[in-house]
């Protein structure tokens, strides 16, 4: 009992403790935020990946593509654990902004739309889809232009009191652009990923639906659709918006919706050779935003038929070259077919790593069928397809990312260990100041033993103590990590620490896991205990009648 | 079976210190009957707080024995290089040292030897609580408690018990050192030069309070080197070159 009593009273009494409470509640905080961020990095890393490739990714790694897709898809429709399949093109392209300097080298997507939004979450992360639903196309399109109507009664502008300090003719979107508003205007949805502009702030004064976006205004005429149709483009982001440190995008009024942009591709033939670079306008139809930066800053969006059109990887007939006879058909390529699966089958939860297996099984087994009477390369094409999990796919990225949290989580705890060696520091001078104590314990009949309990229970508080403290102070500062750093960028913008070019995503990730915390409260105590062994040992065989005569 | 409640016998201790021993007890023999009251005189250095020490098992001879009640205190000299060796642990002599210190010794310092971060109350209830596990003291804790009351009220230290030791003079520190020796009811209290450290009107009110405690029956074996302070014991010794000399 009076092990219990002496080890609390010298932790509120000896204030030389607090230190050592305080090296282990900085490096428990320590090591937690440095576990909570590397591992939400790594969390958000597989939860990006898996929400823009779906469940198993079928693909030949080849910038030529591989055929017979229509097929497969078509076969494995039938199977019972897909939901559904889409194939996807991948190119690059220079991208330039009608009447502008400006061009960017960009990764262009081909996809089909209304397939993609069921197989990931692409859907989720458009911007104009989201307050305008149901008007993202990547068909051809004209752009859309806000006009004036001219019938309806004049709107009053209003001051910050709501005193009237003018009037005005209403603002109008084209009929399909304004019913889509007014929708999500009814059902609730605010932009809250712009921050206010000139414009919003003249639509909530007037007490009218806010136009959300950047769109062409021809205030003396009725909304129009206007310009010459072209294909729509889904544009990263990061391309076309500005970041600001509170996590809003800045939109500029020089890139309206449905604005012309200018692709300018390089295709390739199904044996790699490289042919003469094409040119296509797009329509600017919404932004994307995944998250992962290199992704938003990098990638265009474009319809799948069209890209593969422009690419040359569709149908086309082959030609004898000596002859010039059609001797039979190019099979259309693509560059990876994105397939999601569904969760359970009969009751029993699918295996997505054997259903990868089976579908890469069935896909190498056209290579020999003679339904298809491939070429020589096409075979090749065929031969190098592989089919993977999501996590597979992304293994040569978040394999490492393991690695490395597990490395830095490891160098961090050896950090720690100071900590540890603080303690015993800490004890054991506590300990030669408390010499003369510990001989009027043993004096009294305190038993080796049980002194050395008392510096042990010592040390073991003070890990108690401080990895607590230091789990609370590691658990707020990485669910307030990003506002934090987002302040320090305002502060002054050179303290910026999370560069998202470098870290691929737009936050510092925050999660903080249970099980984190409880090992590092674990191995902070048993860090903090072994730290005191020495002190207790120490304490413990000391001669009574030697320490009470300790000067 | 002897009537004496502590025996020395041809008790032997010697310092090394470099290459000088210094051997400070040659053999020293003493009998203390229950109840008694002795006072060993010496002069500075001679030995006497070693003896006593030796004696309150607080210390390990190179020779000789010490009986309690007939019971061997140390190990039987070849098993006693070490003071608290692992052998001596394992005979069970360190242990049952530990257990006289617990329950049947008292201990008197001359320079008090309290906790400076306990007040009063807690110097003196630390005694008790140190015999006890968390179960026993969860039950002995009112009893103990009121025991160290009835103690530190018989010492006159009824008003000070939330002072801390830094806040006593030093006639009351030696107070509360002899109320935390006597909590326990030991069977024999030690004072090694209780009065050494105090003016004399603090020495000799101490005194009394000591010359009571043994006309209540508690056995004492004080060490002084004040004549006056030996004269109140019933038998004074006199140690002088490493040996106890009747006076």
């Amino acid at each position: 009992m009076y092990k219990l009593f002496l080890t609390l009273r010298y932790l509120r009494k000896r204030r030389i403790a607090y230190f050592a409470i305080a090296a282990v509640l900085l490096c428990t905080a320590m090591v937690l935020i440095v576990m909570s961020v590397m591992g939400g990095f790594l969390d958000q890393l597989k939860f990006k990946a898996r929400g823009l490739l779906g469940d198993i990714i079928v693909d030949n790694k080849s910038y030529s593509g591989f055929p017979l897709y229509e097929e497969f898809i078509a076969d494995i429709a039938q199977w019972p654990e897909i939901q559904i399949a889409t194939p996807v093109l991948y190119s690059f392209g220079l991208l330039r902004f009608q009447d502008t300097a400006q061009t960017h080298t960009v990764r262009v997507v081909g996809v089909r739309l209304e397939e993609v939004y069921e197989v990931n979450a692409f859907k989720h992360g458009l911007y104009y889809e989201k307050y305008y639903p149901g008007t993202t196309t990547l068909a051809e399109q004209q752009q859309p232009v806000i006009g004036v109507d001219l019938n309806a009664e004049p709107i009053e502008l209003k001051d910050n009191k709501g005193e009237v300090i003018g009037r005005g003719a209403r603002p109008l979107l084209p009929p399909p652009y304004e019913a889509a508003l007014q929708k999500s205007w009814a059902a609730g949805v605010r932009d809250d990923e712009t921050p206010p502009t000139e414009w919003t702030e003249i639509c909530r004064d007037a007490n009218i639906p806010i136009i959300v976006g950047e769109h062409e205004v021809d205030p003396l005429h009725p909304p129009a659709l206007t310009g010459d149709p072209w294909p729509g483009l889904i544009i990263g982001r990061d391309i076309i918006a500005k970041r600001l440190a509170d996590g809003t995008y800045k939109r500029y009024s020089m890139y309206p919706r449905g604005c012309i942009v200018t692709l300018t591709m390089i295709p390739t033939t199904g044996g790699g050779s490289v042919d003469t670079p094409i040119k296509q306008p797009f329509r600017y139809a919404d932004d994307s935003r995944t998250g992962i930066y290199e992704i938003d800053s990098q990638h265009v969006y474009c319809d799948f038929a069209l890209l593969q059109k422009l690419l040359h990887m569709d149908q086309a007939e082959r030609v004898d070259p000596e002859s010039g006879a059609v001797v039979g058909t190019v099979p259309a390529r693509c560059s990876q077919i994105q397939i999601k699966i569904h969760e359970s089958v009969g009751g029993r939860p699918v295996n997505v790593k054997a259903v990868a297996q089976r579908l890469q099984e069935h896909y190498l087994s056209y290579a020999t069928n003679p339904r298809f009477k491939l070429s020589i390369g096409d075979t090749q094409l065929v031969e190098y397809v592989e089919a993977m999990t999501w996590e597979e796919s992304q293994s040569h990225i978040i394999a490492p990312v393991e690695k490395e949290r597990q490395l830095v989580t490891i160098l961090f705890a050896i950090i720690s260990l100071v900590a540890a060696v603080l303690v015993l520091c800490i004890l054991y001078m506590i300990v030669l100041q408390k010499t003369r104590d510990i001989g009027i314990i043993k004096a009294i009949g305190g038993s080796s033993g049980g002194v050395a309990l008392i510096f042990i229970s010592y040390g073991a508080a003070v890990g108690i103590v401080g990895s607590t403290l230091g789990t609370v102070l590691g658990y707020y500062f990485v669910r307030y990590i990003n506002p934090f750093q987002d302040w320090l960028t305002r502060v002054n913008p050179a303290w910026q620490v999370w560069d998202r070019s470098v870290y691929s995503f737009d936050e510092i990730p925050h999660t903080v896991r249970g099980h984190d915390m409880i090992a590092v409260i674990v191995a902070a105590i048993a860090a903090s205990t072994l730290g005191s062994l020495l002190a207790a040992w120490r304490a413990g065989a000391m001669q009574p009648v030697e320490a009470l005569r300790h000067e | 079976m002897s009537s004496s409640l502590l025996v020395a016998q041809g008790v032997q201790k010697t310092y090394v210190m470099g290459r000088v021993q210094l051997r400070v007890l040659r053999g020293c023999d003493l009998r203390v009957a229950p109840g008694e009251f002795v006072a060993i005189m010496g002069k500075s250095g001679s030995g006497k707080s070693t003896l006593l020490h030796i004696l309150g098992a607080l210390d390990v001879p190179q020779a000789g024995q010490v009986l309690f009640h007939d019971e061997p205190v140390f190990a039987p000299p070849g098993r006693r290089r070490f003071a608290t060796s692992a052998l001596d642990v394992l005979y069970g002599y360190e242990r049952r040292r530990i257990r006289y210190r617990r329950f049947a010794f008292g201990f008197v310092f001359q320079f008090y030897h309290l906790l400076p971060e306990l007040n009063v109350l807690e110097n003196v209830l630390l005694a008790r609580m140190v015999g006890a596990s968390t179960f026993v003291w969860s039950r002995q804790r009112a009893r103990a408690r009121a025991d160290t009351l009835a103690v530190l009220g018989h010492m006159g230290l009824a008003e000070r018990l939330r002072h801390r030791p830094a806040e006593l003079s030093g006639g009351e520190r030696q107070r509360v050192a002899i109320a935390r020796a006597l909590v326990h009811k030991p069977q024999i209290l030690f004072a090694d030069e209780p009065t050494g450290n105090l003016d004399a009107a603090a020495g000799a009110e101490l005194m009394s309070l000591i010359k009571g405690l043994h006309a209540e029956g508690q056995t004492i074996v004080m060490v002084t080197h004040d004549p006056t302070v030996a004269g109140q014991a019933d038998r004074i010794l006199r140690l002088e070159e490493g040996q106890l000399r009747q006076v």
